[in-house]
């Protein structure tokens, strides 16, 4: 389709976007942290990436889970990996003691030896713990033990994943409807208008508040709950846009030729519009990660005890004794949308057709 | 007036934990908004006589053969070391959304909750130490041959506090006015219909309570003390709510409200020469001479202001952390304020996870008793809770005079137990994520609770019950949906808190008639033939050693059933209070709530010489020693 082929105008886009240096930095960055994040199991986790344990190899993470008897402990439930490798510690340490060949037994752990949901307790303080290497509670813990930098990391994959599915839904129906409303105009545009003039006016907070007090909210119906009040922000800019396009030579020539109305949408018209569509693509993301974020915040976002940054801002701000919490949430946070704000200038002025317009 | 822990009526309330709202059947739900309220005007009138010929009733013929008793050979619990005087400041979260004491919205605030109820005297009070009765607004007192009738002998120096003496009349208006159409007041409707059913006038000081059932005599006297009703004030038509809801009623409590200011504060005033000041039980209480309670809707916020010596005590009824992380610092080190931990020895909330019976899974009895074997209570006491909590062993603990059955233990955290319950429900699979299966189904229940304070230790339990192989959905639901969910009995799990009464009240909690059905307090739906008997007899039975063996097998029972897991109970009341505000040695009584409540046993009182001192030392930085006691006298292990 014309929207993936290259045409040396979008090369050229391209590299006028590497060009500007802190958006282009923020993208790779951005991306390689989403890529991070897909496979934050092997680097977040408290199950071991590989275990040696008599002769057989084991890899936990993503397997089923391992009852504690298969590596020799008392338990039926799920292995505890840190305790096992200070079990297997301690057996070399006595075999060596006793003069005989140190069992080949061995495992490998994450970085961050702790999944988000596990309360670590220790025996002599209380939580929230500060950071310590020693513990490899490298961001310390919330008010029950959970390791900050865990529920960090699980909450940004959640919160990314929920904004590019909520942009994907929104786009979607927004494009699909500004175009149509833009090419077929009358009297489905003015329906349409008014439709989404009144539908606008709808507080959307409170909805969410309504429906979050009726049914527990999970990642699904929260998303479908925003799409359904998320979506008319699109329609304006591609009613507009394609109004202005479909009164183009080319729309006229491509219809005197006999070409279809799906064709002349899909074909022509859609690919000129491209530039504002992408352009808005890093606001509407940074727009979805800190909408889920005020909404856990305020209680009304998922349930616990899902990892969420507005669970720890709020945790953090009502424990503003213990500052690692809340510092490490909006340090995170300011870095993330940082980010997607550079992004997004940088796109906008590689879409500029002026190349040389400065702001002042 | 009743201890407070003591006052809270066996009606529909659930408790939340310690600290939520509770719904309540008849009230109205939500907080307190002055601008709510309807605008007329507070009418601060001194002269109460709203009513010109207040109803006065015939003299019934009184039984021969009544043996009157009274009691002044208990112990006094106040110090005689106690000042009387000075200007306490303490909060209240909302303001209330009416004055009245009774009929719609009266019943659901912090003012109402702690302090209206309180501003009336009873007919009898408890020696809250011994638990025997002493006098009140009643002298003596004495039993019919029935076993169910009450006769009291009214103090005739009680008077309102407008003046007016306080006569049998207005106990006979008491229950008329309770059960007026007028009142909109479905718990008075309730309690003069099937709790007691009549009073009778013999003279102006004499009546008779009559009650519905025949009980021990220590619980009709509870049970049956009702209230007088100033009849020459309170008119009743139509307009009843409305006009009475900004009126100041007379009294027979030691304060009556002296100043309103709507959305803002209300200002209780201690009568002078109040008539209840020449009782033995009376004297060196109620020490404080004006009482400022202001609005301040956030109890952090209101902590701040305690910092700042502008209320003048802070009751920590929230989790430890925050007592343990809040209260400290310069003020507490200087000895400018003090902590104090005190025990008492009342009957427990019945704070636990309730089990709905009639959900598929949870029906199955091994699942139950699988699952409270999976909930390691004891790992929450000891890291959330900070040891400062201990488990609750049984919905009815710490009953007085022997209802409660200490052998009843709850069921500890036991994975091979867990395990085994499990096993034998045909839950024997596990899943790849370590949770049990069976035929596609997975072990996991939800937990519905009403409040953010129960996520930390949810959090610590679901965790641990991963180990059993079994899973818990919590779902915190926003307090009001929560409760319609309670009240419609579509959980599977509820964390919730029962109140208690003097005595277990079996049948609304337990019996079949509660069952199935929504609004009813028997929120597992138990329904099991043999306690319903049981349950029958215990409501018929009239003698306390009956009473007593009857709820031990009705406990038993219970505890087999498993369709409650006992959570815990918070053993102590902890405060930080200003240097001058002083408690006696004993500091407290066997069943205080607040210690510093100026309306409860208010036994403590205020130092003005001390207040000074304590403010010139903190501008010169002399300082004291730290006060911190710790008071276990009432401690039940």
């Amino acid at each position: 389709m014309a929207l993936i082929q290259l045409s040396p105008q979008t090369i050229k886009q391209w590299r006028r976007f590497r060009t500007i240096k802190r958006g282009y930095y923020s993208l790779v960055v951005l991306i390689a942290l989403l890529a991070l994040s897909c496979i934050s199991e092997l680097l977040v986790s408290n199950r071991a990436i590989v275990v040696k344990y008599e002769g057989q190899y084991y890899f936990p993470t993503y397997s089923a889970f391992l009852p504690g008897r298969t590596f020799g402990l008392d338990y039926d439930y799920e292995t505890n990996y840190r305790e096992l490798e200070t079990h297997f510690d301690t057996e070399r340490d006595a075999a060596e003691a006793a003069g005989k060949a140190p069992p080949d037994n061995w495992l490998l752990l994450p970085i961050v030896p702790y999944s988000a949901y596990e309360t670590d307790f220790q025996s002599d303080a209380f939580p929230p713990y500060a950071p310590s290497l020693g513990d490899k509670h490298f961001l310390g813990t919330d008010v029950t033990g959970r390791d900050i930098l865990a529920r960090l990391v699980y909450g940004f994959r959640l919160a990314m994943a929920f904004s590019l599915i909520l942009l994907a839904c929104n786009y979607l129906i927004g494009v699909a409807l500004g175009c149509a409303m833009g090419f077929w105009g009358g009297v489905f545009d003015l329906l349409f208008q008014r439709l989404i003039e009144v539908w606008s006016n709808v507080p959307f907070l409170y909805v969410i508040m309504i429906i979050s007090s009726v049914v527990v909210p999970n990642f699904w119906t929260l998303i479908i709950a925003m799409v359904i009040f998320g979506w008319m922000g699109m329609t304006w800019y591609m009613r507009t846009a394609t109004y202005k396009e479909k009164a183009r030579e080319y729309v006229a020539a491509a219809q005197a030729l006999g070409a279809s109305q799906l064709r002349i949408v899909f074909r022509h018209i859609l690919p000129n519009t491209i530039a504002i569509i992408v352009t808005f693509i890093p606001f509407s993301i940074a727009s979805g990660v800190t909408a889920l974020t005020a909404l856990d915040y305020l209680g009304f976002g998922l349930p616990p005890p899902t990892p969420s940054w507005g669970e720890l801002l709020g945790e953090g701000t009502a424990n503003l004794q213990s500052p690692w919490i809340v510092t490490s949430v909006v340090a995170a946070m300011t870095l993330v949308l940082l980010m997607v704000a550079f992004i997004g200038e940088a796109i906008r002025e590689a879409f500029d057709p002026k190349q040389f317009t400065f702001y002042e | 007036m009743r201890n407070l822990y003591l006052a809270i009526p066996l009606l529909l309330l659930f408790g939340c934990g310690q600290e939520a709202a509770a719904p309540t059947g008849s009230g109205a739900e939500g907080t307190s908004d002055a601008s709510t309220a309807p605008s007329d005007e507070l009418v601060t009138a001194t002269d109460t006589h709203l009513v010109a010929n207040p109803p006065t009733y015939p003299n019934e013929k009184l039984p021969d053969g009544l043996v009157w008793v009274t009691n002044d050979t208990d112990p006094v619990y106040a110090s005689p070391e106690a000042k009387r005087g000075g200007t306490m400041h303490i909060y209240m979260q909302g303001f209330p959304l009416t004055l009245r004491q009774y009929g719609p919205d009266s019943n659901s605030d912090d003012f109402a909750y702690y302090y209206k109820s309180a501003l009336n005297a009873s007919l009898v009070d408890l020696q809250p130490n011994t638990l025997n009765f002493v006098p009140s607004l009643a002298t003596h007192w004495a039993f019919g041959a029935d076993g169910k009738t009450v006769y009291y002998k009214l103090n005739p120096n009680a008077r309102w506090s407008d003046g007016e003496p306080v006569t049998a009349d207005d106990y006979v208006f008491g229950r008329e006015f309770r059960l007026s159409k007028y009142l909109l007041d479905p718990y008075g409707q309730n309690y003069f219909t099937n709790i007691v059913v009549n009073v009778k006038k013999y003279d102006d000081y004499t009546i008779s309570v009559e009650g519905a059932t025949a009980k021990p005599k220590n619980e009709m006297l509870y049970q049956y003390s009702v209230s007088p009703i100033a009849r020459h004030f309170y008119k009743l038509d139509d307009n009843f709510v409305e006009n009475y809801n900004w009126r100041i009623a007379p009294v027979t409590g030691p304060y009556e409200i002296s100043t309103v200011e709507k959305g803002r504060y209300i200002e209780l005033k201690r009568i002078k020469n109040w008539w209840g000041d020449d009782l033995k039980y009376n004297k060196n209480r109620y020490n404080v001479d004006t009482i400022r309670l202001d609005v301040i809707r956030d109890d952090t916020v209101a902590f701040e202001y305690f910092l700042k010596g502008q209320i003048d005590k802070f009751l920590f009824n929230t989790n430890p952390a925050r007592w343990h992380e809040k209260a400290r610092g310069e003020i507490f080190d200087k000895g400018y304020a003090g902590k104090i931990e005190f025990y008492n020895d009342v009957p427990r909330e019945a704070r636990g996870l309730w089990l709905n019976t009639d959900d598929p899974l949870l029906s199955d009895k091994n699942v139950r008793y699988g699952i409270a074997y999976a909930i390691n209570m004891d790992k929450v006491l000891s890291t959330v809770f900070r040891n400062d909590y201990e488990r609750l062993q049984s919905p009815y603990q710490g009953y007085y005079w022997g209802y409660s059955d200490p052998t009843i233990r709850a069921r500890p955290f036991d994975l091979a137990k867990a395990n085994k319950y499990f096993d034998d429900a045909g839950w024997t699979q596990r899943g790849p994520d370590g949770i049990r299966v069976k035929n596609g189904q997975r072990l996991s229940v939800s937990i519905s609770y009403g409040t953010d304070e129960h996520s930390p230790w949810l959090i610590v339990l679901r965790e641990e019950a991963k180990k059993a192989g079994l899973e818990l959905n919590l779902q915190l639901l926003d307090p009001a949906a929560w409760g319609n969910q309670v009240q419609q009995k579509k959980f599977q799990i509820v964390v919730l808190t029962l109140s208690t009464g003097l005595t277990p009240s079996y049948w609304q909690a337990y019996h079949s008639d509660n069952a199935h059905k929504p609004q009813t307090n028997n929120l597992t739906n138990t329904d099991d033939p043999e306690l319903d008997k049981l349950i029958t007899e215990y409501e018929a039975a009239t003698t306390l050693e009956r009473r007593v063996e009857l709820s031990h097998e009705i406990q038993h029972i219970i505890h087999d059933i498993c369709a409650f897991i006992p959570l815990y109970t918070i053993p102590s009341i902890r405060e930080t209070f200003w240097r001058w505000m002083k408690l006696p040695p004993e500091h407290g009584v066997r069943t205080s709530g607040d210690l510093f409540n100026p309306l409860d046993t208010a036994i403590f009182w205020i130092d003005e010489q001390e207040k000074e001192e304590t403010l010139a030392a903190m501008k010169s930085g002399k300082t004291f020693p730290p006060i911190n006691i710790v008071d276990k006298t009432w401690h039940v292990e």
